[in-house]
């Protein structure tokens, strides 16, 4: 972009404000890793008086020894396991949706679309006599299944909503081709739609490790103690008379990392497919 | 669509032009497992939507007209313990005044949120827009709090809100300037900085009184969701050709005027977007309100979500469930109500 005609002041001033936003939006999460690489007496004096011989990294071990290891680990397991689940069978259908009609595709994409609307408290009450029913509430592995399968539920109206927007750029000319090359339509999907989709299902998966990840509400409702994940385990810690400050704040920093690092990672991926999602009819 | 632009690239007859998106162009001879193809395709997706949403939804809505707790919950399969009791559940509902104080906190969420979203993202990306150099840095800060989970962000923000000026940043700030723990009132509002979660002032309505309370909650899902607006308003910046903003600037427009004729319009749809997804997380809000407070002091920070939760699982002993459920229907019905017509453009945009 060239500023033509800008003067000199406008552009300080633009540079200004931004610089202030930023500092402010920064400082929450600044005051939270300050904390967490302090021993507890230094933050009672105030982590902005740090001196840099103060810095530790003790209180990450002591988390993580007193719990935090197996929240992580669980956050690890239901995250992945809905994460491919919703992928799997969310690209499947929204390959469906997009290039293929059938008889209640109308009825049935609604019907899917509104879990983007529709809050997860519509289903949570009957949840867990509904998996004692199933099977999947009785303490073990299984609780981990459960949970993940109500993620893919959840997870149907954005997989087939923004994965569908992929499937639809792919040009028909393509698909014809490997059909009169003889491909059956497994094949078709598979070989030549499936490819074609990647930076899609990338970036669908990212979003729905993010979201997944950070789910606090189907996660205290529906697990047991021990296969609750880090979101449970912060909101477990931080009780406000218990003065642990410097345990708080390592898990959460803990927390924060994986989804920030995938995000960082794949930032390109990401934006690009909120924005087909979001914004293109 | 992206078929139509195929057709520019390699012309085809318009008897085999494919209809965008819509399904297999050509309807030859299709053989028997390609007749079943789209089924299988969307057979598991549609399982396990049937199992984990359809079904619990349709328990939930049934189980809201009859009698039961959480230790004898209602299932549809024992008729012999069904206690129907009509629409009683919904009726005691609207006559609770805790229900009340919930949906009120809840409105002031659903008011203040989506504006101070809608808002600090629009100015923030017109900002951003408008540089050359540190654009994509400055982007990066400002959508990085969305990766953080709200149960995190409650975390952050209690530190920051801490009452202690030792610990508390926030407080540090105003104990510099001298205005910890002073106490104003201006007309109907009455204000003490310092004690953010526990009351922080009070709005004197006449027949109500306000806390802002509320308020100190809010500020935290908003600093975690503007990465949302940011990404969306910039998405649709992109594109605004800048030559207009050019040819405005030389016609003698000043920015309000660019921004207000040129840039808002133009970003009609993202804002729209950006709108209407947080007013539904606005009326879904229950992390931060349970790590931060749990609704307290006094319910002061109660909001339906978090209502529904206690009623349901917290207090095991009385058989509330049916309200609870009576709750949970009636935001979802508010939700779907009130997101309907974007929910049309969005079914007219893909499937027919």
């Amino acid at each position: 972009m060239t500023a033509v005609g800008r003067s000199r002041w406008v552009t300080f001033l633009l540079y200004g404000s931004l610089t202030v936003l930023g500092m402010v939006w920064l400082v929450p999460a600044l005051s939270a890793l300050m904390i967490s690489t302090l021993p507890l007496s230094q933050t009672r004096a105030g982590w902005w008086n740090l001196s840099p011989a103060d810095l530790t990294f003790g209180n990450f071990a002591r988390a993580w020894e007193q719990g935090l290891s197996r929240y992580a680990v669980n956050s690890f397991i239901i995250t992945g396991l809905a994460v491919a689940l919703t992928v799997a069978a969310g690209s499947m259908a929204a390959y469906a949706y997009a290039r293929m009609s059938f008889r209640f595709k109308a009825t049935t994409y609604f019907l899917l679309v509104t879990t983007m609307i529709v809050p997860v408290q519509i289903i949570l009450i009957p949840m867990l006599p509904w998996f004692r029913t199933l099977g999947l509430n009785a303490a073990g592995p299984q609780e981990y299944l459960g949970i993940a399968l109500v993620h893919t539920a959840f997870g149907a109206g954005w997989a087939i909503f923004m994965l569908g927007a992929f499937f639809a750029q792919i040009p028909e000319d393509l698909l014809e081709a490997a059909r009169i090359d003889g491909a059956g339509w497994f094949d078709v999907f598979r070989r030549v739609a499936l490819p074609l989709a990647v930076p899609g299902i990338v970036s669908f998966a990212i979003i729905d490790f993010v979201f997944v990840w950070n789910d606090l509400l189907l996660a205290l409702t529906l697990l047991d103690r021990a296969h609750q994940p880090l979101t449970v385990g912060l909101a477990n810690l931080q009780t406000p008379h218990l003065a642990q400050e410097d345990l708080v704040s390592a898990g959460t920093i803990m927390a924060i990392l994986p989804p920030l690092l995938l995000f960082a990672a794949l930032n390109r991926f990401y934006v690009r497919g909120l924005f087909a999602g979001a914004t293109k009819g | 669509m992206a078929s139509r632009r195929t057709t520019t690239v390699a012309p085809t007859p318009p008897e085999t032009a494919p209809p965008p998106a819509a399904g297999p162009a050509p309807r030859r001879v299709r053989s028997r497992p390609e007749r079943f193809a789209p089924y299988i395709f969307v057979a598991p997706l549609l399982a396990v939507f049937a199992l984990f949403y359809l079904w619990p939804a349709l328990v939930t809505v049934l189980s809201s007209f009859f009698r039961w707790g959480l230790l004898r919950p209602w299932t549809p399969v024992d008729p012999a313990r069904w206690r129907f009791v009509g629409l009683d559940n919904y009726t005691t509902t609207l006559t609770d005044p805790s229900f009340w104080n919930a949906a009120l906190n809840t409105a002031v969420w659903l008011v203040v949120f989506p504006l101070l979203v809608v808002g600090f993202s629009l100015l923030v990306s017109i900002l951003i827009w408008h540089i050359t150099r540190g654009a994509t840095m400055f982007r990066t800060v400002f959508i990085l709090p969305l990766t953080i989970s709200l149960a995190a962000a409650g975390v952050i923000w209690s530190f920051v809100y801490n009452a202690d000026p030792q610990i508390g940043v926030l407080n540090a700030v105003l104990d510099r300037l001298g205005i910890l723990g002073a106490h104003w009132r201006v007309g109907p509002l009455e204000l003490h900085p310092g004690s953010w979660l526990s009351n922080p002032g009070v709005l004197h309505l006449g027949f109500a009184d306000i806390r802002l309370t509320n308020l100190a909650l809010i500020v935290p899902a908003f600093w975690a969701f503007t990465g949302f607006g940011v990404i969306t308003i910039t998405a649709g910046l992109t594109a605004v050709p800048y030559e207009l903003v050019e040819a405005a600037k030389v016609d003698g427009a000043n920015a309000w005027q660019t921004a207000r004729r040129i840039l808002i319009p133009s970003l009609r749809r993202p804002l729209i977007v950006v709108g209407v997804v947080s007013v539904i997380f606005a009326l879904r809000t229950f992390d931060i309100v349970y790590v931060m407070t749990g609704g307290g002091p006094a319910q002061d920070t109660m909001v339906l979500a978090l209502l529904l939760w206690q009623q349901a699982f917290a207090f095991l002993d009385t058989p509330q469930g049916g309200q609870a459920t009576a709750i949970a229907v009636l935001m979802s019905a508010v939700l779907v109500a009130g997101s309907w017509p974007y929910l049309r453009q969005l079914m007219a945009g893909r499937s027919r």
